[in-house]
């Protein structure tokens, strides 16, 4: 790239995230709608507004604006559509935690998640973009180490509450696992992946080969010990799932999923039948109505403000939410379900919908193993925690106390969230930001054809690179395989 | 922004916000189908977004079983009872549509109000205006402690969740669409009377028993009532706590056992009819035993002694009407065995009876216990066939049996709901069996045991009991139906530790039964 090329790359970058401008232009305008709602309600309620009371739509403006220059700024030829639905979701948060009156008094300073939470996206992509996420695989024991390393130091460290352990000032790191563990399994996976796929029979059954396997196994088995200390059951089921979705991704052998669920299955038995916290949490579960005023209360009480919600209801601002409990974080998807309906809440199933299908999307068109397994981790980590969450508080599935991504007011959940999204959109970018380090083979139909066509000056010279390991896997297979059911 | 228009202002805003967000998905998906590289191209030239990978499409399956299961409860929650009444109690939302669902009334087979919702300060409230009276029989709603009896039956109708007309559908639809806040409940018409059922508990007065009123040739319950009760106007904790000797949950008439007494002589009688017993037994006065081992059964302990010589040789019909111990007595081991079992068989013992659909526990009746008897044990017989000893019956299954009597042997499975059709039970005896035991029980009122209780015009049928019992007096019973030609109504009477059946229980019956014929139940 010589210099003379950057201001025509620029126009052609700003072309090309024209969606983007005008999918976040939409986002904005029906925030405003939003908070328009929430500020009219409050000033029918009596109470003047002020200038503190518009920071909010400010700030989800301003980080919008400045999101997009940046990324315009930085070339980022990465998935548009994603950006939008991460940039929906979290206005509907911003505007749910608003209305929740989270900004309010002495909690004013929460505002400032939402910008470092943008701050840390848009950092994460300009570091990780163009394919730098590489250099994530490089020493995997250091992610699997460090993740431990912190699970034990909190758990000697942490103060309890509320059956769960948190550090100082109730923030919990262990957030940071849905990173720190996913980049090491991707990193350990990749490295493996040849010899975990090779499975053989034994007692007349296929069985993994228990040699690659075996360190995997011990992390898991310590993390996992580590969590259930802590009685973190969310976050183990999170990362299990995250962990088994990367092994069949990366392996492509369908078979580690049964035996993960034959285990989860076991495990889970094994866990309501030792901890009297879980039993409870199922007990509630299959009949909140046993106990209504006790452990049924939280459920109930969120199930009864979606019922007073209705299919639209009565709008943001109108609501009384302060009845839910656990509002701001653990049952906020009942809060939407209060006060924009049914309706409002088939909405943000929708927009994570979309973001877990461009995450996929991100993988199967990846163009390395270690982005592939990345973005497979990362998806099935933020549709799992969705999962759990959605389900949890629809009583669908049990309570296990975990955050709605970018949602919830958790601060280090609603950080993690972002550097996600962030890394997702970094994988999302490789092949056509930075031609040197493009190594999809050309011949490959499928090749990112946004890359052909708005980089037509590549040459095949340009784009050969060293040979990764997927590479060298997908050239075994048939043309056009490459590209399917990488996502596992 | 002025107030006068901020609600038309927020609508307004509240639609927006919608078309909005549905505006941007429109616009992904339309990216999404261009944009999507070949594969994409090739299905727009035909017209069709590409399809999503597997994943994708599980993930979106999984997520549209959870809104459709959410969607149960936000939009369809009417339709589970014990959440309206959780809502209507804990959930301090005002405009939560629960809050002012018109809860249908319960009411008695002639309109009379035995429960009725009214809306107080923005919160609806449970009223049952006779009280006690017929707590058992309508039951109660709480959402601390559930949902009981006929309110707990009929509850999803009584929230206006089970539509029977084209109103009654739309205001439905409105109240889940627009959470339409005028819902309003069904009502429910029980067969209860209630001037029956207060008269019934007029005459138990304070002491503890059941009356149970059926008519036998539908089923219907005129009266259901037990002693002592509760007030379903003010549920708490301390009804369900403790050891309260006159446990007054305790529906008596339903789930009450205690020894029918000579009562039971009805089913014996009926055993012997249908074995084909006739002629004569022995009963002198100084009673029967089976073994020397064992106190002899006798008839009139009083008279022993004193000159009373014994009823001598007996037959049935007069047996009967005399209510001899002694005669039922040898009669039950005569027949032996078997034919009490098969009598518990067919007289439908050891079972749990449904007094309307989809009942629970509160609406279920518990039919009498006969246990089976060891072969050798011809005393615990005797003593059975006397309805002493080990067996034991529900004030509800005797009035079945006496109704079965009054309906040619058929017994019509008991009715609470007055929607609910007619069905057969169980066919207790055959119907030549009930012409002669109708007779022999009428012979019982105008002339036998019962005789203190007779009305001429009325022909009451019946049969006393009065059944020893470890904890004190004996138990007070009568069973019985009027009129003795006709049946228009069962009746079963238990007066625990009354004394004397025709002292005490079936003065009871008998009141019922003249105030039914003035009120025109029987005409």
């Amino acid at each position: 790239m010589t210099a003379a090329t950057v201001p025509q790359d620029l126009g052609r970058v700003w072309a090309l995230r024209r969606s983007e401008r005008s999918l976040l232009a939409w986002c904005l305008l029906c925030m405003t709608l939003g908070f328009t709602l929430v500020l009219g309600s409050v000033h029918s309620g009596g109470r003047v507004i002020g200038i503190a009371d518009l920071l909010p739509l400010f700030t989800y403006a301003l980080c919008l604006i400045c999101l997009h220059l940046v990324l315009v700024a930085i070339r980022f030829r990465g998935d548009p559509i994603l950006v939008a639905a991460g940039a929906f979701l979290a206005g509907f948060g911003l505007l749910a935690q608003y209305r929740l009156g989270a900004f309010d008094g002495p909690d004013a300073q929460a505002l400032y998640l939402f910008p470092a939470g943008v701050l840390i996206m848009v950092a994460v992509v300009a570091a990780f973009m163009g394919g730098r996420y590489r250099v994530l695989a490089a020493g995997p024991w250091v992610w699997g180490g460090l993740s431990l390393a912190m699970v034990a130091v909190l758990l000697i460290t942490g103060q309890r509450f509320r059956g769960g352990v948190y550090a100082l000032g109730f923030t919990t790191p262990t957030e940071v696992l849905k990173l720190s563990v996913v980049v090491f399994i991707a990193g350990f996976v990749g490295r493996h992946a040849q010899t975990l796929a090779q499975w053989d029979r034994r007692l007349h059954l296929p069985l993994p080969p228990w040699r690659p396997l075996w360190p995997l196994a011990a992390f898991w088995a310590a993390l996992a010990g580590l969590l259930m200390a802590q009685r973190d059951l969310g976050m183990i089921v999170i990362l299990s799932v995250a962990l088994l979705a990367m092994l069949v991704a990366g392996t492509r052998r369908p078979g580690y999923l049964v035996f993960g669920l034959l285990a989860a299955g076991g495990l889970g038995y094994l866990m309501t039948a030792v901890f009297e916290h879980g039993r409870r949490r199922i007990e509630a579960w299959q009949d909140p109505f046993a106990d209504p005023t006790g452990d049924g209360w939280q459920i109930l009480q969120g199930l009864s403000g979606m019922y007073s919600g209705g299919l639209w209801g009565e709008g943001f601002g109108q609501g009384s939410p302060g009845y839910t409990p656990i509002a701001r974080s653990d049952f906020v998807y009942s809060v939407v379900g209060e006060e924009v309906g049914f309706v409002g809440g088939v909405l943000v199933v929708l927009f994570f919908l979309i973001v877990f299908s461009r995450g996929m999307r991100i993988a199967r068109r990846s163009h390395d193993q270690i982005g592939m397994l990345l973005a497979t981790g990362l998806t099935a980590v933020l549709a799992t925690q969705t999962f759990l969450n959605v389900g949890g508080v629809t009583k669908f599935v049990p309570l296990t106390g975990i955050t709605l991504p970018f949602i919830s007011h958790g601060g280090a959940s609603l950080l993690t969230a972002f550097a996600t999204l962030g890394l997702l959109l970094a994988i999302s970018d490789t092949g056509t930001g930075s031609p040197r380090k493009a190594s999809r083979p050309a011949r490959s139909p499928r090749a990112g054809v946004r890359g052909q066509a708005k980089a037509p000056n590549k040459t095949p010279a340009e784009t050969q690179t060293k040979p990764t390991p997927r590479r060298k896997r997908a050239s075994k297979r048939a043309p056009g395989s490459g590209d399917d059911g990488a996502a596992g | 922004m002025d107030s006068g228009a901020w609600p038309t202002l927020r609508v307004a805003l509240h639609v927006a916000f919608f078309l909005c967000a549905f505006f941007i998905l429109r616009q992904v998906f339309a990216l999404v189908r261009d944009g999507d590289g070949a594969k994409g191209q090739k299905a727009r030239r035909r017209g069709l977004p590409p399809l999503p990978s597997l994943p994708v499409i599980g993930l979106a399956l999984l997520f549209a079983a959870v809104l459709g299961y959410q969607a149960s409860w936000q939009l369809a929650g009417v339709f589970r009872p014990e959440f309206v009444a959780f809502m209507q109690s804990h959930d301090r939302r005002e405009f939560n549509p629960a809050h002012l669902i018109q809860r249908g009334r319960i009411l008695d087979r002639t309109g009379e109000v035995l429960a009725y919702s009214q809306e107080h300060q923005g919160q609806v409230f449970r009223l049952y205006p006779y009280g006690p009276a017929f707590a058992h029989a309508v039951g109660y709603t709480d959402p601390r402690f559930g949902v009981t009896g006929a309110e707990a039956a009929a509850n999803t109708r009584l929230n206006g969740g089970a539509p029977d007309n084209l109103a009654a559908w739309s205001g439905l639809g409105l109240h889940l669409l627009a959470k339409d806040k005028r819902l309003r409940g069904q009502d429910l018409v029980l067969n209860l009377d209630a001037r029956l059922q207060l008269t019934a508990l007029q005459g138990l007065g304070s002491r503890r028993g059941a009356v149970v009123v059926l008519r036998p040739r539908d089923g219907a319950i005129l009266a259901l009532a037990s002693a002592p009760s509760f007030d379903p106007n003010r549920i708490g904790p301390e009804l369900f706590q403790g050891a309260n000797a006159s446990t007054p949950l305790l529906n008596r008439a339903t789930q009450g056992f205690y020894p029918p007494g000579s009562t039971f002589k009805v089913v014996v009688a009926a055993m012997a009819i249908e074995g084909g017993f006739t002629g004569t037994l022995n009963c002198p006065a100084d009673g029967y035993t089976t073994s020397r081992r064992y106190p002899k059964i006798r008839d009139h302990e009083f008279y022993t002694g004193r000159g009373w010589r014994g009823h001598g040789d007996l037959d049935l019909p007069t047996a009967f009407s005399e209510s001899s111990n002694v005669f039922f007595a040898q009669l039950g081991v005569r027949l032996g065995h078997d034919a009490l079992a098969a009598a518990a068989e067919r007289f439908g013992f050891d079972r749990q009876v449904r007094l309307y659909p989809g009942a629970d526990r509160a609406g279920t009746m518990s039919t009498g216990r006969i246990p089976r008897l060891a072969k050798s044990d011809l005393y615990g017989l005797a003593q059975a066939s006397i309805g002493q000893g080990r067996v034991l019956a529900t004030p509800a299954h005797m009035a079945l049996i006496a109704a079965a009597v009054a309906n040619g042997g058929l017994a019509m499975r008991p009715r609470l709901l007055a929607d609910e059709p007619p069905a057969p039970l169980a066919g207790y005896m055959a119907p030549a069996t009930s012409t002669r035991l109708t007779r022999m029980m009428r012979k019982v009122v105008s002339s036998g045991t019962g005789k203190g209780i007779e009305v001429p015009e009325l022909a009451i049928a019946g049969k006393t009991g009065t059944a020893e019992n470890p904890r004190g007096p004996a138990h007070s019973w009568f069973i019985g139906f009027a009129p003795a030609q006709d049946p228009d109504l069962a009746v079963a009477v238990l007066v625990e530790h009354g004394g004397y059946g025709s002292a005490t229980a079936a003065p009871i019956a008998r009141d019922l039964l003249v105030q039914a014929r003035e009120l025109g139940i029987i005409p």
